[in-house]
């Protein structure tokens, strides 16, 4: 017995000694001096704005290589256009991961161009890191998908979070939804149900729009018919801006909440005649457009970054939501970097990414903890309630949980 | 989905929506109608040269000025604009199939958006109109003032236009150029600046439409791009080389896909665009020029 | 005449040589995209023998593309009661249903002349991505469908990417073949005839009804071929894969190539394929002009490249790659053909 156990342990440390002897373990992506890592995101087309994220990340990481870089390599970092198509994301990450060798895909952008690579990316065993989209599945379903994790609040939990403010702080409440037709929007509306509970019925009409629509003052038209005295806007950009609009033309005075993708500032600062006062939202990032912000370091620090490292970059870029949000990803991703050794192989960065414990990103809010374990894996899920008044958004009660 | 209970109310207010929506859609329909009936081109590049006109008006006005003081000046610069562009990019390509054309005005769309990106940048943008936002009450339903103007100025441009047509020597040239151009050099006209002529126009309108829709819609450089396939449908359906169509069209329009969208459940919102579509194409097949257009009758 | 068919038979199988060799020299990835590109090139083969042969202008393809790439997803991933039919074979049935809505759309384009056609045809572009949103639970919505990564079958050895170019461009060549002795043959000489004048054909007895919608079906089984293609080469497919812009983009492949030039095809499909996905090397070429410093990666740049690449392109070729072979080689065409 004993002989045997001796026996076996001999083989394979024979086999561990003769398989580091022959090569070092080559990591795709990982040189002696060099860190790539790569994007598809869109720089065309209709959602071009949003690819200021990648933008935002490559800015902090040259910061970051000009600091040293992460034990001494250099990040490099890829990212390519898909003008919002996931026909061509596709294409992309299979660049990334054959022409390119990436030791990860990181903060993709948009819900299906990240599910048209999900599987690709777990049979190819590439980490898909930090994806840009708040979409449940992909913190949820880490059984199927073990190199997939998500970054922002899941979008049903947001809903949750609204169903449970407007059940403790509203007597009565009779509920209108607008939101977008897809699974961003009914994501939302699936939380919101669910957070209600027993009081699902206090959703007295919801009404979908489709992002081919030229304006929504008909759905809302329609909403207000309901007579409702709540009314979430599950809605996307210039949606969001119509649907202010639209009430405040009817003459209408709900309580509305606006879901945290459509509640930038630069957006609601330009919705007419005060429309949007007593609106409440969630957040969790810093908005470089709020003057709540304007002398806080993080948010300084940010500025001085991507003025000092970003490529063609102008004063509005400064302000952008965008920009600062691709920054908090990167300052995670460098994170996860140093917690995945010094010699990362794409094992240990998806260990470090399920393993995160990360204190002061200085582009989140204050107090903000990302956090996460193999079975959990929904990174920034922490966030307040703010109220917009007087043209700012101000936070109000303390950090929620927004962990499903 | 949620359809609630019927009211008249209500259903005042979605006419009256509809309404304003076609009215939308009228204003870029004219351009389009304005320069197929001089070239026999669509223009795929009437949104982004609208979209772009108020992106200009837009920094004037956010450099002090009223937007009385910018309008007449951005309508100038449209003016020229349209002029420049057919003179420089079409010019050249007036004899080639008229797909060139076509593909040159859809390489105009591509490039006038990518140039609004990078020196307006890609954020919504409010633009105070000439309108009151501010409402006032028809029976129990309230419309603003806005949308009673948008709908005013519509209906305005094509009674100028068709004064424009009819009685100015101008007018009458521009027609014949279009018409018949072989003749018209015969009798003296100046075919080729006609043309240029018409582009002008169809910018100044498109300039009109553009900030007659920004107030409402918000502007952003992709401000006009679903537009431009409603005011498509819109000159389809009021028949191409009509003016009055295009109003007329894209009215009908705007009403009956905010009233189908709303009504009938199983259209909804999803469907609203195919249904109003097939509607257009059964028209069509009954009326191959539109409601107003004229089809040369050739029968086989 | 013998002189010329021997001039395109020796040109195909030059093309043949080039497609088989290909691979050899250029990376896997490359492979890929070359892949990319075929696909197009078989769409736009179906668009040349509508457009460039019949008459009838087209901004719709993309939903022709859209059926087939739909008819292999769900034929691949839910099956037939259940039975999944491997994605290979659903190729040609995805082409048969996109030609079968190919006819459907060519008996009311009948009645539709010109621009009217083009624009109806763009409503069609519109409106399809609103089908698998509609009917959600057959054909997935927003989420999309997500089919199996294909797989060299048969045991072959070779990677996935040189299997899908082996395939498409296969396909290609043999749908260039069926192309070009379509167009050669009696339906060709009706088609152009009827392109060429409508009463003049009808009055030679020509069945316009006929040919007319005939060429709309062979058009759309081609794009739906090219969409079944482009499906099993992403192995997903939702509403956003086949968008409005890429109907438009095929017509302006169909214009570079040259409206009825079955080779210069292969250019504009090269075209719209490199001027989406290859925007930075594009602006790295233009950078060498003075003045001119362009970030590709600033939002905005690429479309601008695109439109004004598209514009110029336009402006020096205004028949197309097609037109400018003929130009340069007409003589000699024409000279060959008096001699036998």
């Amino acid at each position: 017995m004993g002989a045997r156990v001796l026996f076996v342990c001999g083989v394979v440390a024979a086999l561990a000694v003769s398989s580091a002897g022959a090569r070092p373990v080559v990591t795709p992506g990982v040189s002696a001096n060099e860190i790539k890592l790569g994007s598809s995101v869109p720089l065309s087309g209709e959602a071009a704005i949003a690819g200021n994220v990648a933008r935002g990340i490559e800015a902090y990481f040259k910061y970051v290589n000009d600091k040293g870089g992460v034990f001494g390599r250099k990040l490099t970092f890829t990212y390519l256009d898909d003008g919002y198509d996931p026909g061509r994301a596709v294409n992309n990450t299979i660049r990334l991961i054959q022409q390119e060798q990436v030791l990860a895909v990181f903060s993709s952008l948009g819900t299906s161009n990240n599910l048209a690579v999900r599987k690709l990316l777990n049979d190819a065993k590439v980490p898909q890191l930090y994806v840009s989209s708040g979409a449940t599945t992909f913190g949820r379903d880490y059984k199927k998908y073990p190199w997939t994790i998500g970054y922002i609040p899941p979008y049903s939990e947001e809903g949750e979070l609204y169903a449970r403010y407007v059940v403790k702080n509203i007597k009565q409440p009779k509920i209108a939804v607008l939101y977008q037709n897809d699974d961003y929007g009914r994501d939302l509306l699936g939380g919101l149900k669910r957070g209600l509970g027993s009081k699902t019925k206090s959703i007295v009409a919801s009404v979908g729009y489709d992002p081919t629509s030229a304006d929504v003052q008909p759905q809302v038209t329609q909403l207000k018919a309901s007579k409702a005295n709540v009314l979430m806007v599950f809605a996307f950009g210039k949606f969001s801006l119509q649907a202010f609009n639209a009430v405040s033309r009817l003459g209408w005075k709900p309580q509305i909440f606006v879901n945290d993708v459509s509640s930038a500032s630069a957006l609601m600062a330009i919705v007419p005649q005060n429309a949007a006062n007593g609106s409440i939202s969630i957040v969790f990032g810093k908005d470089p457009a709020s003057p709540l912000w304007r002398n806080d370091k993080g948010i300084k620090l940010f500025q001085s970054i991507l003025k000092k490292y970003g490529s063609s970059i102008n004063a509005r870029d400064l302000k952008d939501g965008y920009f600062t949000a691709g920054m908090a990803t990167a300052y995670t991703m460098v994170d996860t970097l140093k917690k995945a050794g010094r010699n990362p192989t794409r094992q240990s960065v998806m260990n470090a990414a399920t393993h995160l414990n990360e204190k002061g990103n200085p582009f989140v809010l204050p107090g903000i903890v990302l956090h996460t374990t193999p079975s959990s894996r929904f990174p920034l899920t922490q966030v307040r309630l703010q109220r917009w008044s007087g043209n700012a958004w101000h936070p109000f009660g303390k950090l929620i949980s927004a962990k499903p | 989905m949620f359809l609630g209970a019927f009211t008249w109310t209500e259903f005042a207010q979605q006419l009256a929506a509809g309404i304003r929506e076609g009215a939308i859609y009228a204003g870029l329909a004219l351009a389009i109608v304005i320069i197929y009936r001089s070239t026999r081109v669509i223009n795929f590049a009437q949104g982004e040269m609208a979209t772009f006109t108020t992106f200009i008006a837009w920094s004037l006005m956010n450099h002090g000025l009223s937007f009385w003081t910018a309008f007449p000046i951005v309508l100038a610069i449209a003016f020229a604009g349209g002029v420049a562009i057919e003179r420089v990019v079409i010019r050249p390509v007036e004899n080639a199939p008229v797909l060139t054309i076509v593909i040159i005005t859809l390489g105009l769309a591509l490039l006038l958006n990518g140039l609004m990106s990078v020196i307006w940048g890609g954020a919504n943008r409010q633009f105070n109109g000439p309108f009151s936002t501010r409402t006032i009450d028809l029976g129990s339903v309230p419309i603003s003032v806005q949308d009673i103007g948008i709908v005013a100025v519509s209906v305005g441009l094509v009674v100028l236009l068709a004064l424009f047509f009819r009685f100015t020597k101008l007018g009458l040239a521009l027609r014949a150029a279009a018409v018949n151009p072989e003749s018209s050099r015969l009798v003296g006209i100046r075919v080729g600046w006609m043309l240029a002529l018409g582009w002008g126009i169809a910018a100044v309108l498109g300039a009109v439409a553009g900030m007659m829709i920004a107030p409402v819609v918000f502007l952003d450089p992709n401000m006009m791009q679903t537009i431009l396939l409603y005011a498509f449908a819109a000159a389809v359906l009021g028949g191409l080389d009509s003016p009055i169509g295009a109003v007329v069209g894209g009215i009908l329009l705007g009403v009956t896909i905010t009233l189908l969208g709303r009504y009938v459940g199983f259209i909804g919102s999803t469907l609203k665009l195919p249904a109003a579509l097939l509607l257009i194409l059964v028209l069509l097949l009954v009326r191959p020029g539109g409601l107003f257009g004229r089809v040369a009758v050739r029968r086989v | 005449m013998r002189a010329r068919l021997l001039l395109e038979l020796a040109g195909f199988a030059l093309l043949t040589l080039i497609v088989a060799a290909l691979p050899r020299f250029v990376s896997d990835f490359r492979a890929r995209e070359l892949a990319i590109v075929g696909m197009y090139f078989i769409a736009l083969l179906g668009l040349s023998i509508l457009t460039g042969y019949s008459g009838q202008i087209s901004l719709g393809h993309g939903a022709f593309m859209a059926i087939g790439g739909y008819t292999t997803a769900v034929l691949s991933v839910d099956g037939v009661y259940g039975h999944q039919i491997r994605d290979l074979w659903t190729i040609p049935i995805a082409g048969v249903i996109a030609g079968i809505a190919g006819l459907l759309v060519g008996v009311p384009a009948l009645r539709l002349s010109g621009l009217y056609l083009a624009l109806i045809t763009f409503g069609i572009a519109v409106s399809f991505p609103q089908l698998p949103k509609k009917f959600d639970h057959f054909l997935g919505g927003t989420t999309g469908k997500i089919l199996n990564l294909a797989k060299p079958p048969f045991g072959l050895h070779t990677t996935t990417n040189n299997w899908i170019y082996y395939l498409t461009w296969g396909i290609a060549l043999v749908l260039l073949l069926a192309a070009w002795w379509l167009v050669r043959g009696k339906t060709g000489r009706a088609l152009k005839a009827i392109r060429d004048s409508e009463v003049a054909a009808a009055s030679s007895g020509i069945s316009l009804a006929r040919y007319k919608t005939l060429a709309f079906g062979i058009s759309a089984f081609y794009a739906g071929v090219a969409g079944s293609l482009y499906a099993i080469a992403n192995a997903y497919v939702n509403p956003d894969v086949f968008p409005i812009i890429l109907s438009v983009y095929l017509v302006v492949g169909l214009a570079v190539g040259g409206l009825d030039s079955l080779v210069g095809l292969i250019a504009g499909a090269g075209l719209i394929y490199f001027l989406q996905n290859h925007a930075d090397t594009v602006a790295r070429w233009l950078n060498h002009l003075p003045a001119l410093n362009l970030d590709p990666k600033q939002p905005g740049i690429p479309s601008m490249i695109f439109g004004a690449v598209l514009i110029v392109v336009m402006l020096l070729l205004p028949t197309g790659a097609g037109g400018l072979v003929r130009r340069l080689f007409g003589p000699l065409t024409s000279r060959l053909y008096t001699r036998s």
